[in-house]
């Protein structure tokens, strides 16, 4: 036995068995290591002189032996010194020629020399990228770019290494800005894509590459850039959503539960180690601070210029320097919409570069009308859009037009009118509200979505009998401006906020302090617990303090105004020819203060409604909201919103109208908003149809909704999807009932003293808390 | 600071005010800040908030305000004392854009006509709305002094590409109360607009030009 051992050591080919001695004690193997080292050098030698007319047998050794020494390079740093330098020249000098295996190996082992921090990750990426833009086999650059992508997720796996990713990302913006006109930029495309997705880079200079992308002058690297602005924050969430999924498949009690009951072996232990370290790393994920994560738009350094160059680098030019075909053109001018809605960015000319797209025969004319409308933004010029919408108007409104046509012409003027309400005029509103009496049920909804919107921002240019009861009031009582101004910025307040005094006042709270310090009871406790409960907070008990009538607080504030009161009347002697700028702000002060005198004369409304405004600010100015009463500021707020008596369609269309309203200006729109209902008209293909059978979605994905198996089936699926077995009850049901039949009968037959007996235990069983309570 | 108290925001602002009018007076009028610091916010999930809300008192009175306007305007203007353009000034800029920058640097803020503002993004392009200085439109039946302090004592609460801010919410200059008033309203309206409230809110300082800043929150 021990001869043979003996005799398998001085086989020098076996090279495994030597690193592994090697690991284990190196010192005492060092000759042999220098022996084969020698071999290497002899070897590498002999290849350089003939890169291409090494046989077979000389190349298989010369990769064994680079990857014995990489391996054991770490146990012998001085006489590997030159190892690294060796590759890298290697791969440099002779990888368009070197044996593919050969030339893998040799990229593998600079990856562990890296891993085992003998080189770091400049000079792996440094030998690895260049290698990467410039060489011609495909299978490399596949293995480059993910040697390249997981060194640089490892580098940034514990803290950011901002020296490498910076070095990096000017590699990548200088490759792609350096020649505009070549492919080569695709590379940091998507090597800058993947990063983003993976919130290794998360920062403007990371955007600024593919801002540089956007505006090169190769086809694909355009598209590339552009994608990455228009879906490359969308898909970074999937992402962290993908991660965020995968704890919910590890449930340790589960598996503590299944490690007491199966056979313990050591790789099951170590399974459970690995378990329960892996669930404690998401807690700790979880808990960590949330990472800053700015949409990739946000952090364009200048959107104007950006948005600008595009427009005039790829759409403008009637010649364009890129060939870029309807589709990417059609990319590039959503981003630029976006951007230009995003941002509030002026750029007029992009408005009458839609006009000729303007018609039903245009292919993808919906995307066309989502990418106007959402250019669209309060600050543009009304005279730009107005020729638009008149256009589309025009073009896809009318009798004789399909329902499709005209309600996606519809929508696209709704949406643009949600942006900048002045793009309409006035007779052109009128004629399209008509529609509302339309028979297709498309244009029905469209032509009403105008009309709703129309209510709120421009009652005024609606026909009388449009307008409905709520906007005629607001009207009428001066709430709502007749017609809009350009330019005009709402002052925004804090709604609901009458209300929340409203209340207060009817619970007579006096005792502000104490209330205030209620107010913040335990409610960082409450924002740990999950946000489902809502964040419920116990306002109900300050009701008790109610009889305090004249508290400090009370005299406190008049004091304040008698200040206030005595300061604002110094004013007025001081500068007596600024009375006009003082006027109003003594009337403000005034009507703060509670006065009596004023309080009984008839003033005209305009001061009235001053005085309202002022007496709701008290509240605002005086104290500070608890989160208690944001609370309660909510829930007012919704009580107020939701009237119950209404019928259920009017309650139902109101809900409507403020999901409308809560859809955020900035949200991108797409094609399938202007389609509105058309597109749930469309006709199935027929895969589509079978896709719907199988119970997929068009794109493949299982729905819930298209399952058309029986719903016991899916619950069994569900169930087992998340490693649950049986209930009791299922058990109790479906057991045979040839197996229950004796226990039932028995049961008939018992005398009252063994009845008494197994009641009973029932009743003690459940006190002691069940068969396997806690004793 | 797990609260905020009305009793806490007033020592501070009393400290504040005591340091820079007695201890260290400087030789101009000192503005004070609110510094707001986000937590636990998505900038992508939340979307990014702004809001303008009107305080009760100008915080800062030497503003400069410019008006765009026609000539009944610019006849107000120079009754009151302020300085106005007419649509001849703006189209000798000639759509430069150095001095076009110019100008949105040298105001704090600017008043438009209605008859104006709806060319001033054909006369001056992108500049001023870069700037975030676009015009608020004022109409002949409006008093225009009253304009001027409306648009001086609006504050305006954006985000840019990091999750602090500061607004100016009044000078060492105002009363103690004034002040306070102010600081409220501000940081009321702020919680108000935030999605989860006072969960979102990481820090709150207040601090005047040259001052120690004093954290509220």
């Amino acid at each position: 036995m021990k001869r043979k051992r003996s005799a398998l050591e001085k086989v020098d080919a076996d090279l495994p068995n030597l690193q592994h001695k090697i690991r284990s004690d190196p010192p005492s193997y060092e000759n042999e290591f220098l022996n084969q080292h020698a071999q290497y050098a002899s070897l590498l030698e002999l290849f350089l002189q003939s890169p291409t007319t090494t046989d077979d047998t000389g190349i298989v050794r010369l990769r064994d032996l680079i990857d014995f020494v990489s391996h054991v390079a770490d146990c012998y740093r001085a006489t590997t010194a030159g190892f690294a330098g060796d590759l890298t020249a290697l791969l440099q000098r002779h990888h368009e020629t070197l044996e593919a295996e050969l030339r893998d190996k040799i990229v593998g082992s600079l990856v562990l020399l890296r891993r085992k921090e003998i080189i770091d990750s400049h000079a792996l990426l440094q030998t690895l990228w260049p290698l990467l833009v410039s060489t011609h086999s495909k299978a490399l650059r596949e293995l480059l770019f993910t040697k390249i992508l997981s060194d640089l997720r490892t580098a940034n796996a514990k803290t950011t290494n901002h020296k490498l990713n910076r070095e990096m990302q000017t590699t990548c913006f200088n490759l792609v800005s350096g020649d505009p006109a070549s492919s080569k930029g695709l590379w940091a495309v998507k090597l800058t894509r993947e990063l983003w997705k993976r919130q290794v880079w998360t920062d403007a200079k990371a955007v600024s590459v593919m801002e540089a992308a956007a505006l090169s002058q190769d086809a694909k690297v355009v598209t590339g850039g552009v994608r990455f602005f228009l879906g490359g924050d969308q898909e970074r969430e999937e992402a962290a959503d993908e991660d965020s999924d995968e704890e919910d498949g590890l449930d340790m009690r589960q598996l503590r539960h299944q490690a007491g009951i199966n056979k313990k072996t050591a790789k099951r232990d170590r399974e459970l180690k690995a378990a329960a370290a892996k669930v404690k790393r998401k807690e700790k994920k979880k808990k960590a601070p949330h990472p800053l994560n700015f949409s990739a738009l946000h952090l364009l350094h200048d959107p104007q210029t950006f948005a600008e160059k595009l427009f005039q680098l790829h759409l403008q030019p009637a010649q364009p320097k890129v060939k870029l075909n309807l589709e990417q053109k059609l990319l590039v001018l959503q981003l630029v919409s976006r951007l230009v809605g995003l941002h509030k960015l002026t750029l007029l000319p992009l408005y009458s570069y839609f006009i000729k797209f303007l018609s039903p025969r245009q292919p993808s004319v919906t995307s066309f009308l989502a990418s106007l409308a959402q250019g669209t933004h309060n600050l543009v010029p009304p005279d730009v859009l107005e020729p638009l919408v008149q256009k589309i108007a025009n073009e896809f409104v009318s009798e004789a037009a399909a329902a499709e046509v005209a309600s996606a012409g519809l929508n696209a003027i709704r949406e643009m009118c949600a942006r900048q309400p002045l793009a309409m005029s006035e007779t052109l509103l009128q004629d399209l509200v008509q529609y509302r009496k339309s028979k297709d049920k498309g244009v029905q909804m469209a032509a009403r979505g105008l009309l709703s919107l129309y209510r709120e921002v421009g009652a005024g240019m609606l026909r009388k009998r449009d307008r409905g009861r709520d906007s005629t009031l607001k009207l009428r009582s001066g709430d709502m401006e007749a017609h809009r101004r350009f330019g005009f910025v709402e002052d925004g307040g804090i709604e609901g906020l009458e209300l929340l005094e409203k209340w207060k006042e009817e619970q007579g709270v006096e005792d502000e302090e104490e209330d205030e310090a209620k107010g913040w009871e335990n409610w960082d406790a409450q924002s740990d617990s999950s946000e489902s409960s809502g964040g419920w907070v116990n306002v109900e008990s300050d009701g008790e303090d109610i009889d305090v009538s004249d508290s400090e607080e009370e005299r406190e504030k008049a004091a304040a105004a008698k200040k206030q009161k005595a300061k604002t009347e110094e004013v007025k002697d001081s500068d007596k020819e600024n009375v006009a700028a003082t006027a109003p702000q003594d009337d403000n002060t005034d009507a703060k203060t509670p006065d009596p005198s004023r309080n009984t004369a008839s003033l005209e409304p305009e001061a009235a409604l001053k005085r309202e405004e002022a007496r709701i600010s008290k509240l605002a100015t005086t104290r500070i909201l608890t989160p208690a009463d944001l609370a309660k500021l909510h829930e007012l707020r919704t009580a107020a919103a939701v009237t119950s008596a209404l019928p259920a369609t009017k309650r139902r269309k109101l809900q409507q109208a403020a999901q409308q309203a809560a859809r955020h200006g900035d949200d991108a729109l797409t094609s399938a908003d202007i389609e509105g209902l058309a597109s749930l008209s469309h006709k199935a293909s027929k895969e589509e149809k079978i896709r719907m059978a199988r119970g997929e979605r068009v794109d493949g994905v299982q729905t819930e909704k298209n399952d058309h198996r029986s719903t016991t089936a899916r619950r069994k699926e569900k169930k087992a999807s998340e490693g649950k077995s049986t209930t009791n009850r299922e058990k109790a049901r479906k057991k045979n009932f040839l197996m229950t039949l004796g226990k039932a009968k028995r049961k008939g037959k018992r005398s009252l003293v063994e009845h008494r007996k197994v009641l009973k235990a029932h009743v003690e069983r459940g006190k002691k808390g069940g068969r396997r309570g806690n004793k | 600071m797990s609260k905020i108290t009305v009793a806490g925001v007033r020592t501070n602002v009393q400290e504040l005010l005591k340091h820079s009018n007695e201890e260290k007076k400087r030789n101009f009028l000192e503005t004070v800040e609110l510094q707001i610091g986000l937590k636990n916010y998505d900038p992508q999930r939340d979307k990014r908030f702004s809001g303008t809300v009107k305080l009760p008192r100008v915080p800062r009175p030497n503003m400069a305000v410019c008006i765009l306007g026609d000539q009944h305007d610019i006849d107000r203007a120079k009754h009151i004392g302020v300085d106005a353009m007419s649509s001849d000034d703006l189209k000798k800029l000639n759509k430069n854009k150095k001095l076009i920058k110019k100008l949105a640097r040298k105001y704090d803020a600017f008043v438009a006509s209605d008859s104006l503002i709806k060319q001033i993004p054909r006369l001056l392009g992108p500049g001023l709305s870069k700037a975030g200085k676009f015009p608020t439109p004022v109409s002949h039946a409006e008093d225009l002094n009253a304009k001027i302090t409306e648009v001086k004592s609006t504050i305006k609460f954006q985000l840019k590409k990091v999750l602090c801010m500061g607004v100016a919410v009044g000078n060492v200059d105002m009363e103690e109360d004034e002040l306070i008033a102010n600081v409220m309203l501000a940081i009321n309206y702020l919680v108000s607009l935030l999605k989860k409230g006072w969960q979102n809110v990481g820090s709150l300082t207040l601090k005047a030009t040259m001052s120690p800043p004093k954290r509220l929150y």
